[in-house]
């Protein structure tokens, strides 16, 4: 069977979750200093246990120890995110529809700066990282449906948040 | 409409029945324009082979700087090895019995924790447990020693001759190399020799040499003459006068022409070394040579 302490399938398991490990931080606390930091933690963990950790469970191995890192010490910052560049298709939109856009990106982002922590990062993990919901499930530790309450009430609130209800 | 439905709609997990239901309401044109945008974020930047590079050349690669991170949990972990270690030993040497030991030329007073007193004489050695000293009044004797024992119960003296018992008394006890003496001088002594037991009464010896019970002369006085820088013999074997005068003086006796089952009887000095040997020597017709710490005894010329 493989084994995480062979340098190969540790590399592996770093290319493959390095990213998520990374965003999943971010999302939660918003700084990207210690998000580089949890990850440079979470995998010299997993490499100090390499024995003791089998490949299946490497990754919610390091989801543990990255949120666990943190925990109750960091206050959440501010996300920043980026969004796509516009196409050139939306390119050729009038000037008031660019300006609608963006106005609307930074309502979404405020929107989602005031999210609770968990919420946030679900919507996240799901928006952006393309992550399904059973994948979310194992890294936070709770069930399905408790993420799907999760993304429901960000949706909703985001929603209400951005049309102003 | 289900519960968590719109998680459900953005997983597409939505019966037709019921996206097109949600289709028509109000705040779907809302929802849908939130999933396109969500839809076009990008997390910030993140260069996973540099991070890959930076863990490994950094926290992996230098492995020691990670031990070394810990070095008060090492010292811990040795300092409790040694704790444990000096606590176990100490309770160890805790449970050990008390021993006295004279050199040669040397002796030494003992007092018990019942104030019963020990003369040890040169070259011996004597053992107790003081913690069990209230249960069993036991000493442990090798070489030769003077006993004062206070009233209570019994006293013994183990030797690997004999054992000697009492109640409250003084006694002397020479314990050597085929040589058992027990001589009481106050009260009554028990000594069990070859689980035989012979009550001494005070004024008498028990003296047994080279396995063989001898006729011993009563003492004429109320303690061991070496107590008073004196040993003190009254036929015995010229060999154990010799012996005993190595012991109190440190030194080396050799003989020539010698017969050392010659009887003794008199007295030589513990203090005065040409004293002792003039009177080892002048009564058994030897002469001796000095030389250093050693002593030759030899056979006077026949005239």
């Amino acid at each position: 069977m493989d084994n995480v302490c062979e340098e190969q399938v540790f590399s592996s398991v770093f290319k493959a979750n390095s990213k998520t490990v990374f965003n999943y931080i971010y999302y939660k606390f918003g700084n990207e200093e210690k998000a580089h930091d949890a990850v440079q933690e979470a995998f010299v963990k997993l490499w100090e246990n390499c024995a003791k950790v089998v490949p299946e469970k490497a990754k919610s191995y390091l989801y543990t120890v990255a949120n666990n890192l943190y925990l109750n010490v960091l206050k959440a910052e501010k996300v920043r995110l980026k969004y796509a560049a516009p196409t050139l298709e939306h390119s050729n939109e009038s000037p008031e529809f660019l300006m609608e856009e963006q106005q609307y990106k930074e309502k979404l982002d405020k929107a989602l700066n005031d999210l609770p922590e968990n919420q946030r990062t679900t919507f996240l993990l799901n928006r952006i990282d393309g992550k399904k919901y059973a994948e979310i499930a194992e890294m936070e530790g709770v069930s399905v449906k408790a993420i799907e309450k999760r993304m429901h009430l960000a949706l909703k609130t985001l929603r209400e948040q951005i049309d102003g209800i | 409409m289900q519960e968590n439905y719109l998680a459900k709609w953005l997983s597409g997990e939505l019966s037709e029945a019921e996206l097109s239901e949600f289709k028509k309401s109000d705040a779907y044109a809302s929802y849908n324009k939130l999933k396109k945008v969500s839809g076009t974020m990008e997390a910030p930047e993140f260069n996973a082979d540099q991070a890959f590079q930076k863990l490994m050349d950094e926290r992996i690669g230098a492995a020691p700087k990670v031990v070394a991170l810990h070095p008060f949990k090492k010292f811990l972990r040795v300092a409790a090895a040694i704790a444990i270690l000096l606590t176990g030993s100490y309770f160890y040497v805790n449970t050990l019995d008390e021993s006295v030991t004279t050199a040669l030329a040397e002796r030494t007073e003992v007092v018990l924790p019942d104030n019963s007193e020990i003369l040890l004489n040169a070259d011996s050695r004597i053992s107790y447990s003081e913690k069990n000293w209230d249960e069993e009044r036991n000493v442990a004797l090798k070489g030769e020693a003077f006993f004062k024992v206070a009233k209570g119960k019994k006293f013994t003296v183990s030797t690997n001759h004999g054992t000697v018992a009492v109640l409250g008394t003084q006694f002397n006890v020479e314990n050597r190399e085929d040589f058992f003496e027990v001589t009481c001088f106050e009260g009554l002594v028990s000594v069990t020799y070859n689980n035989t037991e012979t009550q001494l009464p005070a004024g008498s010896s028990f003296v047994v040499i080279d396995g063989q019970i001898m006729d011993a002369p009563k003492p004429n006085t109320t303690q061991p003459t070496w107590v008073n820088n004196e040993s003190s013999f009254e036929r015995i074997p010229l060999e154990f006068v010799l012996n005993e005068l190595e012991r109190q003086f440190n030194i080396k006796v050799k003989t020539q022409n010698v017969d050392k089952n010659l009887l003794f009887t008199g007295t030589f000095s513990n203090t005065d070394l040409n004293m002792a040997l003039k009177s080892i020597s002048t009564p058994s017709r030897m002469n001796y040579k000095l030389e250093g710490d050693n002593v030759l005894f030899y056979a006077e010329k026949t005239p």
